[in-house]
C-alpha cells in the first residue's frame, strides 16, 4: 500500500518529517529532537507522528547533514592523498589567494591532508592526454602498504590530466582495490571531470573525507528503514537540487554535503509552480545565518561549482548566499555607535531570553521586546523564552546609547533589516536581476519576522510565508526530481569546433546519462538527458552555461550562430553587454540525467462561507509605538481569510509578523501571502 | 591590544538612524563595486579584482569604499579634489564622467584608470562616484607595461583631469583616443563603459538614500560615522607608546642600475596623532620603481590600516589622527619625467616597513616582514600548436611573515595584490606551449623562529615551443623578508635559467631574454620573517615540520637543535 510520499530533514536540533497523504491530497508534517547518537531514533520519533507505518510509504526522500557535519566539525576519514610527481603542492597552495585583504596575519583554510599525507606518484600526461611518462605502479602499491600501516581511512586520487585521459587514475584505483579491502577511494575524474587540478583534487579530498560517513549512515539507515517494512528505495537530496537513490549516493558522496539547506530552494521552485509566481528570492533566517536563494523563471538558481569554508567544490550546486545575520546577532556600542552582527551570540548562551548566561541583546531579543514573538511558543513551544532578560540587556545597551529601551529594541531590528536587503541587493545587482521583480518566500523560525520590512526595503510587493515554515526543506524535497550530472572538459575555440566529434561527445553523455537513469529505476519513457555547454569570448576568465537543443544540435547547419546568439543574449542579461561577433569558446560540456517521479497535485481547498478565527490582541510595537494588535494560531486560519495589519500568526515553528499597511490572506494552498504596502 | 573607548552620546541624530545611513553608504559602494566587476572585460578587474571604487561627499570624504585592491585605498578622493583645484569648484556639472591616470597626480602607473562623475541632487553638489582600475594596456613601449623605462614617456598615454562623458553622453572622441592608445582595445573600451556604469550606479544610490532620509539627516548622520570612526581610531593611536620609531630597507635596483634603492621611515606617535616621515627615502631613480605622492600617501594608510582599524569599512572620518610626510622629487613623491611603472615594488616595501617600525610597540598586531614583491614572470612568443601568438603574465605566490601565535602563511600573494589566483598547471600547458616540471614549497625557504615564517615556492617552466622571450621581475634579495623578537630572516627570491646545465644563469630582472625549445626557467619566491626564537619553538612542532618537509632534518637540526631521527624522547634537543 503506497499512499504516502515522506521527505525527512535532519538538522542540528530538530528532525523534521512531511507526508504527503495521496488518499486526501494534504500533507502532515512531524517533528522530534534530533537524536545525534543514532539519528534514526529520531527519525523514527517523527515519522511516527506522520506514518503508521513505513510499508505505507510509496516514496521517500532524505536530505542528509552527515556529510556536512563530519566536514564542519572536521570529524571526516584520515586520507591519503595521491597527486602527480612535482605537483604534489598544488592542494596546499590552494592557488595562493587572499580572500581578506586587511590582514596581515592572514591564513589559508586549513586544508583537509597534511602535507605529509600527500604522496607524489611518478606519470605524466600533456594538455592533449598523452601519456609522456608512464605511471609508476611500484609507488602506488607501496602507498597501499603505507594506507594498511597508519590506518588511513580513504584515498583521495588526483592525477594532472586526468579529465581527458583517466587511465592513471583508472589504474591507481584498480591496484588500490587489489592491495586493499574496502577502503574508500575517490578518483578525481570520477568527482568532477573538469580542468583545474586545484579545484578538482579539492572536489575529491571532500569526497573522500565525508565519503565513509555518509556510506555507513545511509546504509544503516535504509537497512533500518526496510527492517521496518519500507519497500522502496530510500532517495537522497543533492547539493543539486535534484535527487539519487540512496545507493547511487553512496557512490558519489560529495553531491550529498548541501543535500539538506537545498531542500528550501526546491521547495520555492515548487511554489513558484504552484502559484504562477516565476520569480521568487527566497530566504531561511535562522539564529545564527541568514540564506538567500533564487528561482529565476521558475527554475532554482544552480551554479556548476562553489566554494565551500573556503575549499572550492567542482559539482552542480544551488547557489546559496549565506549572511552572518540571525536571531542570534548582538548589537553592541563602538566608538558611541550603535552596530548588529555579524558576531552571534550563537546557540550558547544564545540570546539573552534564553537564560543560559548571555547578557547582550540580541534580534531575538529585540523582538521579544517589541511583542512579535510569544515568548512562550519559541520552537514549537520547547522553550519559554525570557520576557524581562531580554528588556533587561536591551535597556542596558539603550542608556549607553542614551535611547530608550523600546526605541533600541525596533532599532536593532531596523538595522538588521537594512542590512540583509542590502545584501540582497547586492545579490541581484551582481546577477542583472531587478528585486522589484520578484516576490519574497520566507521561510526558517525567523525568516516570517523580519520578511515584510525586507520587502519594503527592496520595494518588494508581495511575501509568501509557506506551509510548514519550519520544514520548508523537507516540503521541498518533495517536489523535486532525478538528477544525475555528467561533464567533459571540451576546450575549443567554436570557429574550430569539430561538429561530428562534439555531436559523438554528447552521444555519449547521453548513453551515459540514460544508464545512469536505469539505476534509479528511470526508464527511457520517463527520463530525459540534457545539454549545455560553457560558454566564453576568447580571453575571458568566466563561462556561461548555455543550453542545448539536443546531443546532435551541433550537426545541425547554422549550429554555430545559434549557439553563439544564444550566449551573446544570456551574457548581455548577466553582464549588462555583449559582443556579437567577438570570438568565443567552448570550455566545458555538461549533461543533466533528469528523471520524473510524477508531480504532486496537492488539492486546491475552497474557503467556507464562515471566514471566522479565534484571535486576541495585544500590544506590540510599531513604529516606535505600542499598537493594538491581532494575534492568530495560523492552523485556526481558514483558507481566504484577509487580515489587516498588525497582526502576528503564530504556529509551532514560526512567528510571521504582519506590520501596520500590510495585508495577509490565506490562499487555496495554504500559504500565507502579504501584501506588503507601506509603512503607516 | 584592546581598544578602549570613552562612552560618548551624539545627540544631533539617533544611533539607529546613523547606523542605518551608515550601511547604507556601504553598500552603496559595494553595489558599485558590483556593478564594475559585473560589466569588466579583463579578468584583471573581474577576477582579480585589481580595482577599487568610493563614494564621496561634496567636500571629497570618503563616504563608502568597497574592499578593493588595497594600495588605491583613500586615494581616489584625490582625483576629484585635484580636479577641483585645476579647475574650480563650477568645472562640475550634471550627467559628466571624468578619467584621469596621470602617475604624478593619481600616483600609480599608467594603467591604472580613474573614472569619477560629480553627484547632483536638487541641482546642488551632493558627492562623487569614483572607480579605479588596472587596464591590460596603455600604448606603453611594450605590451602591458615595460620593465626597463627610463621615462613616463614611454609608459603610455597620460591624461590629466579628461571629461569622457559630457551631459550624460559618452564623448566620442575621447573615446576614440583611448581606444587607439591600447594594443587591446576592445577591452580598454569595455573596461571604460564598465567603469562609467559604476559611477552612474554611485549617482544614482546616493540621490536615493538623500531621497530616503533628506539631506540634512544624511549630513548629520555623516558627521556621526566620521566622528565615531576618528574617536575609534584616536583610542587606539593613542593606545600606542608614545615615541618616534624608524625603519629602513631597499629595493634590489631601479631596473635599470645596480644601486640598490632605499626606502627610510620614521613614525611619530604623539598622544593620538601618528606621523609617517618618508623624506628620507632615496631620490627619484632612473627605472621605473618611482610612484606619486599620493600612492605614498596611500600605503602609508594601509600598514595604518592594517595596525588600526582592520575591520570596520573605511570612511572619512578615518585616517584623521595619521599624517604622511613625502619629499618633492624622492623615489615616492616623484616628479615629471622619472619612470612609475613598477610603482608598488616599493610600495609594499614601505608597508611591511611601517610594520616593523611599530613592532616593538604593537607586538600584537605585528608581523615578520612577507616575501615582499610580486614576482612577475613573463614569457611570450609563437605557439608551435597554432601559429597564433601567446603571452603569459603572472606574478608569484610566495611566504608570508610569523606572528605572535602563528606561523606565517606558505605560497600566498604579496599585499599590494588583490585576490589573485596562481594559474594552474592544466590551463597553462593548455593555452601556452610550456610544461610545468614543478610546482611546489620551496624548503626551509621561511625565516625559522619560535613561529615560522611561511615558505616561498618553487616554480619550473620548460618550454616546448621553438622559441619564446622571457622578462622577470623578481625582487627583495637584498631586503629578504625579515624576523622579529629573535625571528630569523627568509632566504631570498632566486631564479635560474637551465638549472644544472652549461648555460645555466642566475638571475632576477631582466628583459627580452631569449629562450629555446627544452630552456628551463626555475623561479623561486622567498619564504616570510620568523618571530621569536628559534630556540623557544616547540620541538614537537619542529618534528612536524620535518614530517610536512616544511623543514629539512638538517635545518631541524642545526637551526633549531631538533634530531628528528630520534624516535623516543619527543621533545628532546641535541
Amino acid at each position: 500500500m503506497s499512499r504516502y510520499r515522506v521527505s525527512m530533514d535532519i538538522g542540528g536540533t530538530f528532525t523534521d518529517v512531511v507526508a504527503y497523504d495521496e488518499a486526501t491530497g494534504k500533507y502532515v508534517a512531524g517533528k522530534a529532537s534530533t537524536t545525534p547518537h543514532d539519528l534514526t531514533e529520531g527519525v523514527f520519533a517523527a515519522l511516527d507522528q506522520v506514518v503508521a507505518s513505513p510499508a505505507e510509504i510509496g516514496f521517500t526522500v532524505h536530505g542528509t547533514t552527515q556529510g556536512l557535519n563530519a566536514f564542519l566539525q572536521r570529524r571526516g576519514e584520515k586520507i591519503l592523498l595521491l597527486a602527480t610527481q612535482g605537483a604534489g603542492d598544488i592542494y596546499h597552495i590552494a592557488r595562493g589567494n587572499r580572500l581578506r585583504l586587511y590582514d596581515i596575519h592572514y591564513r589559508k583554510p586549513q586544508p583537509l591532508v597534511p602535507r605529509g599525507d600527500i604522496v607524489e606518484i611518478g606519470g605524466r600526461l600533456n594538455y592533449a592526454g598523452e601519456e609522456l611518462e608512464p605511471l609508476d605502479e611500484n609507488a602506488i602499491r607501496a602507498s597501499a602498504r603505507r594506507v594498511k600501516d597508519e590506518g588511513f581511512g580513504a584515498i583521495a586520487v588526483a592525477f594532472l590530466f586526468s579529465y581527458l585521459n583517466p587511465a592513471h587514475e583508472l589504474r591507481a584505483g584498480e591496484i588500490l582495490a587489489e592491495e586493499l579491502n574496502g577502503v574508500s577511494v575517490s578518483l578525481s575524474h570520477r568527482v568532477a571531470r573538469e580542468w583545474r587540478e586545484y579545484e578538482r583534487t579539492s572536489s575529491a579530498v571532500v569526497d573522500a573525507y565525508i565519503a565513509p560517513v555518509v556510506r555507513r549512515y545511509l546504509e544503516r539507515l535504509e537497512t533500518e528503514m526496510q527492517s521496518r517494512g519500507l519497500s522502496v528505495p530510500l532517495h537522497v537530496m543533492q547539493s543539486s537540487g535534484g535527487i539519487v537513490t540512496a545507493q547511487s549516493a553512496r557512490d558519489l558522496s560529495l553531491q550529498t554535503l548541501l543535500s539538506g539547506p537545498v531542500g528550501g530552494t526546491m521547495g520555492g521552485a515548487a511554489l513558484a509552480r504552484l502559484l504562477d509566481r516565476p520569480n521568487l528570492i527566497c530566504i531561511d533566517m535562522g539564529g545564527t545565518s541568514f540564506d538567500v536563494s533564487l528561482v529565476v523563471d521558475g527554475k532554482p538558481d544552480v551554479a556548476s561549482e562553489t566554494t565551500f569554508e573556503g575549499f572550492p567544490l567542482l559539482m552542480s550546486v544551488v547557489n546559496i548566499h549565506t549572511i552572518g545575520a540571525g536571531g542570534g546577532s548582538l548589537a553592541y556600542s563602538e566608538a558611541g555607535g550603535l552596530r548588529v552582527g555579524p558576531q552571534s551570540a550563537g546557540a550558547d548562551p544564545g540570546p539573552a531570553s534564553y537564560g543560559r548566561g548571555g547578557d547582550r541583546p540580541t534580534v531575538t531579543d529585540a523582538n521579544l521586546v517589541l511583542g512579535r514573538v510569544d515568548p512562550a511558543a519559541f520552537a514549537g513551544g520547547r522553550m519559554t523564552l525570557d520576557r524581562e532578560a531580554a528588556e533587561r540587556a536591551v535597556g542596558t545597551l539603550a542608556t549607553e546609547l542614551g535611547l530608550g529601551a523600546v526605541a533600541l529594541a525596533e532599532g536593532i531590528c531596523d538595522v538588521i533589516n537594512a542590512k540583509m536587503a542590502q545584501a540582497i541587493r547586492t545579490l541581484t545587482v551582481e546577477k542583472g536581476i531587478e528585486p522589484r521583480d520578484f516576490a519574497l518566500v520566507a521561510f526558517g523560525g525567523a525568516g516570517p519576522m523580519h520578511a515584510v520590512f525586507l520587502a519594503r526595503e527592496l520595494g518588494i510587493r508581495e511575501v509568501i510565508v509557506p506551509p510548514f515554515p519550519g520544514a520548508f526543506s523537507a516540503w521541498g524535497m518533495l517536489e523535486t526530481e532525478i538528477r544525475k550530472d555528467f561533464s567533459r572538459t571540451y576546450y575549443t575555440p567554436l570557429s574550430a569546433l569539430d561538429h561530428a566529434d562534439l555531436a559523438r561527445t554528447l552521444g555519449e553523455l547521453e548513453r551515459e546519462g540514460f544508464t545512469s537513469l536505469e539505476d534509479e529505476g528511470i526508464t527511457r519513457a520517463t527520463g530525459r538527458v540534457a545539454h549545455a555547454v560553457d560558454v566564453r569570448y576568447v580571453g575571458q576568465e568566466y563561462t556561461l552555461t548555455i543550453p542545448l537543443a539536443s546531443a546532435t544540435e551541433p550537426r545541425e547547419p547554422n549550429f554555430d550562430k545559434a549557439v553563439a546568439d544564444r550566449f551573446h543574449a544570456a551574457h548581455d542579461t548577466r553582464f549588462g553587454h555583449a559582443n556579437p561577433g567577438a570570438p568565443v569558446e567552448f570550455v566545458v560540456v555538461r549533461s543533466m540525467a533528469l528523471g520524473d517521479l510524477g508531480r504532486i497535485d496537492p488539492v486546491r481547498q475552497n474557503g467556507g462561507s464562515d471566514a471566522s478565527f479565534p484571535s486576541t490582541t495585544a500590544e506590540v510595537t510599531f513604529g516606535r509605538r505600542a499598537q493594538p494588535t491581532t494575534m492568530m494560531q495560523r492552523a485556526d486560519l481558514p483558507v481566504g481569510s484577509e487580515i489587516d495589519g498588525p497582526a502576528i500568526v503564530s504556529e509551532p515553528t514560526a512567528t510571521t509578523v504582519v506590520p501596520p499597511g500590510a495585508t495577509l490572506r490565506v490562499d487555496p494552498f495554504g500559504s500565507l501571502v502579504i501584501a506588503a504596502g507601506k509603512e503607516l | 591590544m584592546a581598544t578602549v573607548v570613552e562612552a560618548h552620546v551624539d545627540t544631533q541624530i539617533d544611533p539607529i538612524t546613523t547606523e542605518i545611513i551608515r550601511s547604507a553608504f556601504t553598500a552603496a559602494a559595494d553595489e558599485m563595486n558590483a556593478t564594475l566587476i559585473r560589466s569588466a572585460y579583463t579578468p584583471v578587474i573581474y577576477e582579480m579584482k585589481d580595482c577599487s571604487v568610493a563614494l564621496l561627499d561634496s567636500e571629497h570624504h570618503v563616504l563608502g569604499q568597497s574592499a578593493g585592491l588595497p594600495i588605491f585605498l583613500g586615494n581616489l578622493e584625490i582625483c576629484t579634489r585635484l580636479t577641483e583645484e585645476m579647475y574650480g569648484r563650477d568645472i562640475w556639472q550634471p550627467g559628466d564622467i571624468w578619467i584621469m591616470n596621470d602617475s604624478y597626480l593619481t600616483g600609480t602607473h599608467l594603467n591604472d584608470m580613474t573614472v569619477f562623475g560629480p553627484i547632483f541632487y536638487d541641482g546642488e553638489l551632493a558627492g562623487f562616484a569614483a572607480s579605479r582600475a588596472h587596464w591590460l594596456d596603455v600604448g606603453a613601449k611594450d605590451p602591458g607595461g615595460p620593465m626597463d623605462s627610463t621615462s613616463i614617456y614611454q609608459e603610455g598615454i597620460r591624461l590629466g583631469p579628461t571629461k569622457v562623458v559630457a551631459g550624460g553622453i559618452q564623448r566620442p572622441d575621447v573615446t576614440d583616443l583611448l581606444g587607439r592608445n591600447s594594443r587591446f582595445s576592445y577591452p580598454a573600451i569595455g573596461d571604460l563603459g564598465a567603469q562609467i556604469a559604476c559611477a552612474r550606479t554611485g549617482q544614482d544610490r546616493l540621490a536615493a538614500i538623500i531621497d530616503r532620509y533628506g539631506a540634512g539627516t544624511i549630513a548629520s548622520a555623516k558627521e556621526a560615522i566620521f566622528a565615531q570612526t576618528e574617536r575609534f581610531e584616536r583610542a587606539a593611536v593613542a593606545a600606542i607608546p608614545d615615541g618616534i620609531y624608524r625603519a629602513q630597507g631597499c629595493l634590489d635596483n631601479d631596473g635599470n642600475s645596480e644601486e640598490p634603492c632605499w626606502v627610510r621611515l620614521t613614525v611619530e606617535i604623539r598622544d593620538d596623532e601618528m606621523t609617517i616621515d618618508l623624506s628620507e627615502t632615496d631620490d627619484a631613480r632612473g627605472g621605473p620603481v618611482n610612484c606619486g605622492e599620493a600612492q605614498a600617501i596611500s600605503a602609508c594608510r594601509v600598514a595604518y590600516k592594517l595596525l588600526i582599524n582592520p575591520h570596520n569599512p573605511p570612511n572619512g572620518g578615518g585616517f584623521r589622527p595619521l599624517t604622511v610626510k613625502v619629499r618633492a622629487g624622492s623615489m615616492l613623491g616623484a616628479r615629471e619625467p622619472f619612470p612609475c611603472q613598477w610603482y608598488f615594488s616599493q610600495l609594499g616595501l614601505l608597508i611591511d616597513l611601517v610594520v616593523k617600525a611599530l613592532a616593538d610597540v604593537m607586538p600584537e598586531q605585528a608581523a615578520a616582514a612577507s616575501y615582499g614583491d610580486s614576482m612577475v614572470i613573463s614569457l611570450s612568443g609563437i605557439d608551435h600548436r597554432t601559429g597564433q601568438s601567446w603571452l603569459d603574465l603572472e606574478p608569484t605566490v610566495g611566504g608570508w611573515g610569523a606572528w605572535d601565535g602563528s606561523d606565517g602563511e606558505s605560497g600566498l600573494i604579496n599585499n599590494v595584490n588583490g585576490s589573485l589566483k596562481d594559474l594552474t598547471i592544466e590551463v597553462l600547458e593548455t593555452k601556452y606551449p610550456m610544461r610545468m616540471t614543478h610546482y611546489g614549497y620551496r624548503t626551509d625557504s621561511g625565516g625559522p623562529g619560535k613561529w615560522r615564517g611561511g615558505n616561498g615556492i618553487i616554480r619550473e617552466y620548460t618550454l616546448d615551443g621553438e622559441e619564446a622571450v622571457l622578462f622577470l621581475w623578481f625582487e627583495r634579495s637584498k631586503t629578504p623578508g625579515w624576523g622579529l623578537f629573535g625571528g630569523k630572516e627568509a632566504t631570498p627570491p632566486v631564479v635560474v635559467l637551465n638549472p644544472g646545465r652549461e648555460d645555466e644563469r642566475r638571475m632576477l630582472k631582466c628583459s627580452r631574454v631569449a629562450l629555446k625549445r627544452g630552456d628551463v626557467v626555475r623561479t623561486m619566491t622567498g619564504g616570510g620573517g620568523g618571530f621569536g626564537d628559534p630556540a623557544e619553538r616547540d620541538p614537537e612542532a619542529v618534528r612536524e615540520d620535518v614530517r610536512n618537509r616544511h623543514v629539512s632534518p638538517q635545518a631541524a637540526r642545526e637551526v633549531y637543535g631538533v634530531d628528528v631521527r630520534r624516535k623516543s624522547g619527543v621533545g628532546s634537543r641535541t
